[in-house]
This record gives structure tokens, sequence and C-alpha cells, in this order.
């Protein structure tokens, strides 16, 4: 038996008797910690509406509905939650692509109707949602992985003197951990031009299913290989993974895929078409992006094609607009087989209202379809413009690919702050590098750095190969010498600062600083201010019967131009970029199949 | 000691395979279900005893009210998606599920949960070990008619559920423990915060002894009675303090030290008589132990660094076709997770080690038979079982 | 170590690779005939006393059942893993309950939740977790959770989602590229 202590240890909690008890030192009402996981809060302008939120919502507690118009990189849709249904993990806080999504430290409103815990954090209001405490996630966006994989390039060095391809492309380890990056949200989709099924052929890539991946891409686009070097890649800036981290490296993922299916296995998996001929022809005038897509679409409905050319080489501003060491001939070529393998004929070497005229196309095909670029380089035509010694960017371009010997003096001048001048520009440095061993460029944009238009990466590419570049200076003259042994010859360009470019209506009308004046010195004067099409192949006739807008063709939104049997595709109508001609080429083959198949009717 | 002795002439006796013949037609059996809403037991489950006056001569455990099918659901759930269920498997000791299974999924995906990650870790666990203590001591204390001790340690509970609280966001399922670390660091001032609380808890802790280690009445309760015969350890699968209230020195913190026990001091304490009062001071003074390390932890640990590895991209995370166990000590013993995973993004098999499952089945029903009804609460409770690691 | 121990035994049971997780956790396949002697040799030889825990695995794709049996020497903090392998078709597995009595709540709820016989075991036909069910045994792969809370439970009215994409492609571009 116990000893005595053990029968009156016991009593000493009696002395508790006369404490004041708990919940009355601590009543209920106290305010819960500062990072307590409470009802959610949506930064409703952050958030992008990409679901990924609901994806990782194991309860699925998570709706997402629609509260305003989706615009690029925003469906318009905002996350429903369902308390019914949370456990308030905050894994939702914690996968949120934008850091839109916390958690308030409030969690004890009550309700009587179950349906007041079902709302729209944000968009319902409730008396919670500034409320700074809460739950916040530490160390920003950990769950998906923040940072793009690093794209392996020929250093300045090893690239200035030749036009080898800069970017070497992803190994399969590194395309692996960049596709594993995107939450298949599909934002994306949305804002490229073709709607092409990113998220999908990203999939594919994870794994490492490639013939998928190129199945995937062709059925969107036939130019994968070319757009997965030079596409302009708007889709990124749309992208989920761009709030807190970068944007996948879309584009290079594209090439990826390509770089790892043979031209062979392309040509298998593609295949030719599948349906018997039609017996109707359709003809297209100019082998760009634009009229090559029209073309694939077109014969794989089993229509008779075929397209005109007026180079000798396929493939227009792809091939002698972009430069080599950005799109090598071969990738093109690659694309362009096959396109050619689905029975597309193209004749090379004929200009459509030289050697046949758009009446004869008319009159021989049941449809035209113009695509023809914009091959003219424009002029500032400011004083000394005429004469030798200046030159557009667009066309020393095309001789540079044509093979055709273009004049590379020590030092060149390019005006102009666009992708193109930045062509020219790094292409003349090439070639001034094995001439003179020497780089001597000079670009003057309009542009103040801040609102430049060409790429960053185009920029700093530039300025790495030696290319010199001033913004905000506008071009006043093209002063030649005006004696001497190179008398007439280009001595340089005199420049007036710029202080700026739009008046107060929005119109480009660029003021001066002309006390700020310099002469650039330069043996060679490029303009790369933009470019026009050459509508005169048109004859006066059909320009006469055909609508116009702005010196524009206008066409309706398949692309028809007023006149029933044309259609106009591409950089003449829309542009800017390969991508969108290849939306435009599908949209048109779309648009001339439908007509075409209801003639079919017509005639059985 | 005085112990009622019952009259057993009336009993039937055993055959010859040492089982009794059990015929309630003859009146003399009762048939009496002890839970499964009993307050002897925390959480829910219940033994079926036949009674034969007030002795039981068999007792069948009974689980499933709390049946929920987490290892199949977690079968159906992307890795982080199982992260937010698998706390809720044991509900006074959470955080051993949070960490076994993100230290399995750690394994399998060849990642290293950076150190500060790691010291929280064991912080946290000593923490959930505080506090699945303290509802062993008033859950003893209860199932004897001392109801206030149950009080005074859900008062000191509920101080350590506020530190939980600031520093995980959450009282009871805190979620905490992400596979790549733990969601944050310590709030500005942690550790003075629970200083006091372990203060406050060593005071009651000292009423504690006075109330219920020092007291008559629980002694001649608890001494003596509900004895594991330490033989039996092994062959019943007996681990944790009730293994270590028969002398057996077994822990996995330092058997096999995992997170950072091996750079830690502490003992492992055992007594040996093996019953329902050697099994309760085990628990008593592993609570010293855990305060003792809840403070070396937060003197030792590291000031700063990164809580979280990289991960991958958590929403197609797939984790190689493998398998492998994962256990630490939790409060009642043996704690596991046995991952199986397939090469896809979904765990192919996932059983849960709860030590209730060994503790509370075949053993309580091997020593239940000749307990006084009167004594069939204290013995369960001293086995403490959390009955839904049993059916999970 | 767990190599020289696999070596070991190897000489004398029927066993697969040796798998090893940790530096002191490993499992190996073992031939079901042999499990048992195996079982006792590890116990009673080599110090693995202690069931940790007895579990199955469901490989349906390979028709076949995987039973667990880890083993752990807590003495030299080593943990084997056994697997034995029994065809799905009719899964049929050996009690153990002699060696470690709590082996016959493992193999009940296998019995259970698998659909795994372990004759001889003691109440092995018994509920365990379940009452009153008539389903397949619940823990295989081929139940379908999903579908089963579908059929039991109703969802709450009026929930509706969106996806992003199909949604722009709806407002944005409904004519769609294709
Ligand atoms: C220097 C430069 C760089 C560029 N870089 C990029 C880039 O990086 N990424 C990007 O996406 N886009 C880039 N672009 C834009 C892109 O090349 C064009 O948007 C795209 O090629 C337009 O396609 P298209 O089919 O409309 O026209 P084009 O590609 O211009 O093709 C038109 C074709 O029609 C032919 N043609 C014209 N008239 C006739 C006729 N009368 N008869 C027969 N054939 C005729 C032309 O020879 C030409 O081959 C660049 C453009 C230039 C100029
Ligand atoms: S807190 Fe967890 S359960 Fe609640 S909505 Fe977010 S992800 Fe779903
Ligand atoms: S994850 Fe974030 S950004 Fe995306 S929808 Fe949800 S709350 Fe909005
Ligand atoms: S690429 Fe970006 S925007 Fe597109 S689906 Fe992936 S994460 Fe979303």
């Amino acid at each position: 038996m116990g000893s005595l202590r053990d029968v009156l240890s016991p009593f000493t909690a009696w002395k508790h008797v006369i404490e004041t008890p708990v919940t009355i030192r601590n009543p209920i009402g106290r305010e819960a910690a500062d990072g307590y996981r409470g009802f959610h809060q949506n930064d409703i302008e952050k958030c992008i509406g990409c679901g990924s939120c609901e994806v990782i919502c194991q309860n699925a507690a998570i709706d997402m509905v629609p509260v305003s118009d989706p615009v690029d990189g925003d469906s318009g849709l905002r996350p429903k939650i369902d308390y019914g249904r949370c456990c308030w993990c905050a894994l939702c806080v914690d996968v949120c692509m934008t850091g839109s999504l916390t958690m308030s430290n409030e969690y004890t409103w009550v309700d009587t109707d179950p349906d007041a815990f079902r709302f729209i954090p944000g968009v319902d209001p409730k008396p919670w949602d500034d409320l700074e405490k809460g739950y916040r996630r530490e160390g920003g966006r950990v769950l998906t992985g923040a940072e793009r994989v690093e794209m392996g390039e020929l250093a300045p060095e090893a690239r200035i003197d030749n036009f080898d391809e800069i970017v070497a492309g992803y190994t399969r380890e590194q395309a692996m951990i960049e596709a594993d990056r995107c939450v298949e949200c599909g934002l994306c989709v949305a804002t490229c031009p073709a709607h092409m099924d990113i998220p999908d052929y990203i999939a594919a890539i994870r794994e490492g299913d490639y013939d998928l991946g190129l199945q995937i891409l062709y059925e969107t686009n036939p130019f994968s290989e070319v757009c997965g070097r030079v596409c302009t890649h708007k889709c990124e800036t749309a992208c989920a993974a761009r709030h807190e981290g970068d944007p996948i490296a879309i584009r290079w993922l594209k090439r990826h895929i390509v770089d790892n299916v043979s031209e062979d296995r392309r040509l298998e998996i593609v295949g030719t078409p599948q349906t018997l001929p039609t017996r109707r022809k359709v003809a297209i005038v100019g082998a760009g992006p634009a009229g090559l897509t029209a073309a694939y679409d077109l014969a794989r409905q089993g229509h008779a094609v075929t397209v005109y050319e007026a180079q000798d080489k396929p493939g227009g501003m792809m091939r002698f607009g972009i430069p080599e060491y950005r799109l090598p001939y071969a990738a093109l070529d690659r694309d362009i087989a096959v396109i050619a393998a689905q029975g597309v004929k193209i004749e090379t070497g004929v200009r459509i209202g030289h050697e046949i005229t758009m009446d004869r196309l008319r009159a021989e095909n049941d449809a035209v379809v113009l695509s023809i670029g914009l091959h003219i380089g424009r002029s500032t035509r400011i004083p000394g413009t005429e004469g030798g010694g200046v030159e557009t960017a667009i066309d020393l371009l095309r001789r540079i690919t044509a093979g055709e010997e273009v004049p590379v003096p020590k030092q060149v001048l390019v005006i102009g702050g666009g992708n193109v001048a930045m062509d020219i520009a790094r292409s003349m440095a090439r070639l001034q590098k094995v001439k003179h061993g020497a780089v001597g460029v000079t670009v003057t944009a309009l542009e103040d750095f801040a609102h430049f238009l060409a790429d960053r990466e185009e920029i700093e590419e530039s300025l790495e190969e030696g290319v010199e570049i001033i913004d905000a200076r506008g071009p006043q003259e093209v002063v030649r010498f005006k004696s001497g042994n190179r008398k007439g010859e280009v001595k340089g360009l005199r420049s007036w600062a710029v202080t700026s470019i739009f008046d107060d209506k929005g119109r480009f009308a660029p003021q001066y600083d002309q006390g700020d004046e310099r002469l650039h010195p330069a043996e060679m004067v490029v303009e790369a201010i933009g470019q026009a099409a050459d509508v005169s192949i048109l004859g006066e006739d059909l320009t006469e019967a055909l609508d116009w807008n702005r010196g524009r063709l206008a066409v309706d939104v398949a692309g028809r131009t007023s006149e029933p049997w044309l259609w106009a595709a591409g950089d003449a109508v829309h542009g800017p970029d390969v991508i969108t001609a290849v939306a435009d080429g599908h949209r048109v083959a779309a648009s001339v199949g439908a007509m075409l198949m209801a003639m079919g009717e017509v005639a059985r | 000691m005085i112990r009622f002795e019952p009259d057993r002439s009336q009993y039937p006796q055993p055959g010859d395979d040492g089982k009794i013949e059990i015929d309630l037609e003859t009146g003399k059996y009762l048939k009496l279900w002890h839970g499964p809403n009993h307050p002897g037991i925390t959480g829910n489950m219940s033994v079926e005893l036949t009674l034969c006056g007030d002795e039981v001569v068999e007792g069948k455990t009974h689980v499933g009210y709390l049946h929920r099918g987490f290892e199949k659901l977690m079968e159906r759930r992307t890795f982080i998606q199982v992260f937010p269920i698998v706390c809720r498997v044991c509900v006074p000791e959470p955080d051993f599920n949070e960490w076994c299974y993100a230290q399995a999924v750690e394994e399998l995906a060849g990642i290293e949960a950076p150190e500060m990650a790691q010291w929280i870790r064991t912080l946290i666990l000593e923490m959930g070990r505080f506090n699945s203590y303290m509802m062993a001591m008033g859950g003893i204390g209860g199932a004897l008619g001392m109801g206030v001790i149950g009080q005074w340690m859900t008062y000191v509970r509920d101080l350590m559920l506020d530190r939980f609280e600031e520093m995980t966001g959450a009282r009871i399922y805190h979620m905490f423990i992400l596979p790549g670390g733990v969601r944050g660091h310590l709030p500005e001032g942690f550790s003075e915060r629970m200083e006091e609380v372990l203060q406050t808890a060593e005071r009651y802790l000292a009423d504690v002894d006075k109330a219920m280690f020092t007291n008559a009445v629980f002694k001649a309760r608890t001494k003596g009675v509900g004895v594991i015969d330490p033989a039996l350890f092994e062959p019943y699968g007996v681990t944790g303090p009730n293994a270590r209230a028969g002398g057996v020195a077994k822990d996995l913190r330092k058997d096999a030290p995992y997170l950072v026990y091996d750079q830690l001091e502490f003992e492992v304490v055992t007594e040996t008589a093996s019953d329902i009062w050697a099994r309760a001071r085990v628990r008593r003074r592993d609570i010293d132990v855990s305060i003792a390390l809840i403070r070396q932890i937060l003197a030792k640990m590291p000031k700063e660094g990164p809580v979280m590895a990289k991960l991958p991209n958590v929403l197609h995370w797939k984790i190689p076709r493998g398998e492998t166990y994962v256990a630490g000590e939790s409060s009642r013993g043996e704690y596991g997770y046995y991952l199986v995973t397939d090469g896809s993004g979904y765990p192919r098999r996932v059983n849960v080690r709860g030590p209730s499952y060994t503790h509370a089945m075949a053993l309580l029903e091997h020593l239940i038979p000749g307990t006084n009804i009167a004594d069939v609460a204290a013995l369960m409770v001293s086995l403490h079982t959390y009955p839904p690691e049993i059916e999970r | 170590m767990m190599r020289d121990l696999h070596d070991h035994l190897k000489t004398r049971y029927r066993l697969g690779d040796l798998a090893e997780r940790r530096g002191n956790l490993a499992f190996v396949d073992v031939e079901r005939a042999d499990l048992r002697a195996l079982l006792v040799e590890l116990r009673d030889v080599h110090g693995f006393t202690h069931l940790s825990l007895l579990t199955a695995v469901d490989w349906i794709e390979e028709g076949r059942f995987q039973l667990t049996y880890l083993m752990n020497n807590r003495a030299a903090n080593r943990t084997l893993g056994l697997r034995v392998f029994l065809d799905r078709a009719d899964p049929v597995g050996d009690t153990i309950h002699d060696l470690w009595p709590t082996a016959a709540t493992y193999q009940r709820e296998l019995r259970e939740m698998f659909g795994i016989a372990f004759p001889g075991s003691p109440r092995v036909d018994e509920e365990f977790i379940l009452e009153g069910w008539t389903d397949m045994p619940p823990y295989r792969r081929d139940f379908d959770t999903l579908a089963y809370s579908q059929q039991t439970f109703s969802d709450r009215e009026g929930r509706e989602t969106h996806d992003p994409r199909s949604h722009m492609a709806k407002k944005l571009y409904p004519e769609g590229q294709r």
C-alpha cells in the first residue's frame, strides 16, 4: 500500500480551484496567427486564370469560372472555391503561377446559408479581402520550376566571321527539364497566331515521344523547323510561367522536337494526301510561308496546287530575308520537302505579272491565292538617298542569299531599329570581318533603347558582335563627298537627336533637337525602315476591280478579296511574321477548300 | 495490497487448446461493447467483451469506424496531392505521416531536403510527440477517474498548438512538411514563446506528478495491472513506450537515427515492470526528454538556410519504379511508411504502419482475457492507441 | 552488411538479386516455398526478430500480387524486405501467425482488402475494417474508388468549371483555325 504521501499529495490539485479558468483568461475571438491558413484572397488583377490552382487541388474544391473577357495571357477565368471541400492545405497558394492567390488569417466567419461558402475570392467581396495577415508562401513559386534552361550558343568570336547557326538547340536532358516546367494551362494557345497545341507537344517531349510531338506540330504548322528557330514567339509573352519566373522556351522546345525526327521519318509520319484527287486546280503566287502553307493544306485536301515563285528558290523571306546564321537554308529546305511531298508543284523563277498574267492564272484555275509578301524596300527619301552607296536592307539580304556580290565597305551605316536592321547589320558585320578582319557597322534608330523595336536578344547579340547602335537619332541627309577623287561617294549620315516620335494624337511625327547634330561617317548607307508589296503585278484592270484598304488589298476574315476567285494571305495583307503567314495560309486554304467543295457538290 | 479475487469456480473450464467454449445461451455470459464511443479510447474503436461476472473472458477489437481508405486514396493522387491527406491518418500526432511520406518520396525521387528543413522537421516531430503524450497523460488519468489531468493536459497541449499555429499556419493538421523540405522558417521570436510554453508545461507536469504519480489510488490501480510479458514484444510487434516499459531500450531515434537525432543528446527512457504504471511512467519521463530536445533543437539549429530543395514541376512529377520504407519513433512506437512507385505520377502503393495496429489488435486481444471489467479502460489507454492508424 | 547476408543465404534459398535502397534497407524476391524457412532463419539466426509489417502490392498488369514482409533487425539497424509473388488469379499465401501472432491481423486485412487467402490463419475470414462489403476487395487496383463514390454519393449541385484553353478558344476564335 502507498505511503501517506501518496494519499495527501493528490490534494495539492485543489490549488487550481481558485484559478481563473482558461476559457475566461483566453476568451474565444482571439485573432489567428499571422501565417494562418484561413479563407482565401485573390488579387484579381494579378491572377491570369491559368487554373493551376484547380489542377493541384486534391479535393476538387476549385472551379474556374468566367469573370471577364479573355485577353492575351489571361483566360478571364478566376478560381471559385467550395469550402465544403477545401481542406486548407494551401497547395493552391503554393502553386499559384502569379502569387495572386493567398490566404487570410480569418477562419471564424460563419453563415447559415451553405452556398455562402462557395465564392470567388477577390470577386465576391469578403471582410478579409484586405487583411494583410495570413498564409503567404515562402520563397516564391517553388512547385513548378521558375528558371528557364539556358540555350547553348556560339560565342561571339566563334560566330562573327561566318554564317553558321548560332543557337545550338536543346539536348534531350535540357529539353526534358524545360518541358517539365510547363503547367499545361494552355494560355499560350490563344496568343499563338496559328493556335498551335503547345502544351500537347510539350507533353510529348516529356514523354519522349517525338513522333507524336511532330504529328502535333504538323496539325497546325508545316513550318515547325523554321518556327522552332525564328518564330517571334508571342506565345511566350502570354505564358503563365513568365510571372515570377521565365516563360517556357516554347520556341526552342518546338525546334527540339523537329531536331529529333529525321527527315525520312517526318515524311512517314506526315504521309501524303489520303483523299482522292478532286480535279480542282489552285494557283498560288509566292512561295513564302503563307503560300506554301495554303498549298500544303489544299494539296492534302486532294486539290491540284501549283505555286509560282519569282525567285529561283522557294521560301520567300524565310530564305531571302532571314539570315542564315539564324535559319540555315537546309532547315528551311527540310520543311519545304515535306510540303512538296504532298504533290505541290513549285514553279520557281516565274514572276506572275511578267511571264504569266493574273488573267491567265484565273482562267486556268478554280482559285488563286496571292501571297507575294513585301519585297520592295522603303526609303526614307531624305536628301542624298538617290545614287550609289545607298541600299535597302531587303535588297542586300536577298543578294547575300543569292550569292551575289555585294559591296562590303569598311564602314556601314544602317538606318532603322527593327529586327531587319539588326539582320542586315549583323550580316554586313560578318562580311566585313571576313573581308577586312574588323567590324564597322553603326545602326541609328529613331527609338530610344527603352522603346526599341528589335528584340532584346537581337540587340544584345549585335552589340556582342561589335555592332554600334545609337538610339534616338533621326536621319536628315546622306552626306556625300563634294569634291576630290571620291566626289559623289557617300561620306556619312547627318542626324539629329529625336525628342519625340509621335504627336499627342499618336500619329507618326518625329520631333528633333536640331542643336544635337552628328555626322556618322560611313561609306555605305543601308535603309531598313520597312517594306511594301509589289502590287503592280495585278495589272490595271484587276487593281481597279479590287477593294483596297489604305494601300493594302482588302480581304475578309477568311482572306478572300472582293473578287470571288482571289484570296490573299501573308505579309501582303497581314504580317508581320512567319507564324502569322502560316495561320493566314491555313485560313485561306480552309476558305478556298470550302468553295471548291461547294463547286464539287454543284458539279455533281 | 488488497486485490479483488473473483470466485472462478463458477467459470467455464478451458478445453485442451486453452480456449474457453463460450455458449451465450447458458446465461453465464454477458456481451458488452466497450466503444466505439467510450471515453477511454482516443478515437473510435470498440472492444467486444464477453464477461463472466466482472471478468473478461474474451475481447475482440473492432475497428473500421474511421476507415477512409487513405491508402487507396493515395494511389489516386499525384505525389504532391498526397501531401495534404497523410496527416489525417493520425489526428493526435499527424506530423509523422508528413515526415515519413515526404522522406519516402524524397528517397525514391533522389531529392534531399536542406539541412534547415531537417532541423525544423525534427522540431516538429518533437512538438508533436509532446502533444501526443499530453493526450496520453490525460487519457490515462481520465480512464482512472481523474478527469482533471485531462483538462490540464489539454490546456498545455493547446499552448503547444499555438506554437504549431504560428509556425505552420494550422493547429491540428499542420501540412508543413512538404516533399523537398518544409514550407517556411520559424517566425520571429518563436524560441522565446516556445520557452514560455515549456515552462508552463513543466509547472503542470509537476502537478501531474503530485496528483497522479504520487497517488495511492493510481498506484493501486496501475501497478501490477495489465502486465505484458516482454517475451511477447517481438511476436506481437510491440514497439515504443509499450516495450520500453518492459525494459527494452529500443528507440528508433537512437537505433536508426533519422533527421538530426544523431546531433542531439538524449536518453532512452525505460522502466521494467511492464505494467500500466510503468507504461505511464515511461511516457511521463519521455515528455521531459521531448522538452529537453525541443530546447536543444532551438539552441543548436542553424539560424538561416534554405528550407526547400529544388523540386521538379509537381504537376507532372513522376517517380521511377522503386520501393522504400521510412520509419521513425513516434510517441507510440514505430511509425512507418512503405511506399512503392511504378514510374508513373502516382504512388503504386502506400502502406502506413501505425504502432496501434499491433498494439490494439493482436496484443490487446491477447492481454484482455482475465482482466477485471473496471481495468479494461486503463489497459487500453495504457497501450496508447490511435484507431485511425489501424484502419487508415 | 546486407550483401554478405544475401550471399550467405543465396546458397540455400532461391533469392532474387538484392535491391539495395539504403545502407540499412534492401529488398529481395523470395520463392514462396522458401519463405517460411527463410523467415525462421532470419529470425533465429540473423536477428531479424521484428516483423515491421506485412502487406501486398497489386501488380495487376503482371497478373500477380506482391507480398512484402519487412523484417527488421533492430540491434543491427537493418531491414530486409522479402517479396513473395502470388498468382493474382488464385492468390493464396502461407500463414505465419505461428511465428508472429500479430501476422494474423495483417493476413486478415490482406484477405479483406486484396482477397488473398491465408488458410489456417486465425479468424482470417472475419470482417476486419469493412462491414457488409460485397464488392471486390477494394485495395485491388481494378476497384475504382471514383466510380464507387460517384455511385454512392451525389455531387453538390451547381458546380461548373472551365478549361482555360478551350474557354479562350470559344471566346476568342470560335471558328477555330483548323
Ligand atoms: C530580314 C527579315 C527578317 C525576318 N525575320 C523574321 C523572323 O525572325 N521571324 C519571323 O517570324 N518572321 C521574320 N520575318 C518576317 C517573315 O519572313 C515574313 O513575315 C514572312 O516570310 C511572310 O510570309 P509571306 O508568305 O507572306 O511572304 P514572303 O515570305 O515574303 O514570300 C512571298 C514570296 O512571293 C514571291 N513573289 C512576290 N511577288 C511574286 C510574283 N509576282 N510572282 C511570283 N512570286 C512572287 C516572293 O519572291 C516571295 O518568295 C523577317 C522578314 C525579313 C524581311
Ligand atoms: S487550400 Fe487546398 S483544398 Fe483548399 S482550395 Fe486550395 S488546394 Fe484546394
Ligand atoms: S494559379 Fe493563381 S494565377 Fe492561376 S488561376 Fe489560380 S489564382 Fe489565378
Ligand atoms: S507554355 Fe506556358 S502558357 Fe503555354 S501551357 Fe505551358 S505554362 Fe501554360
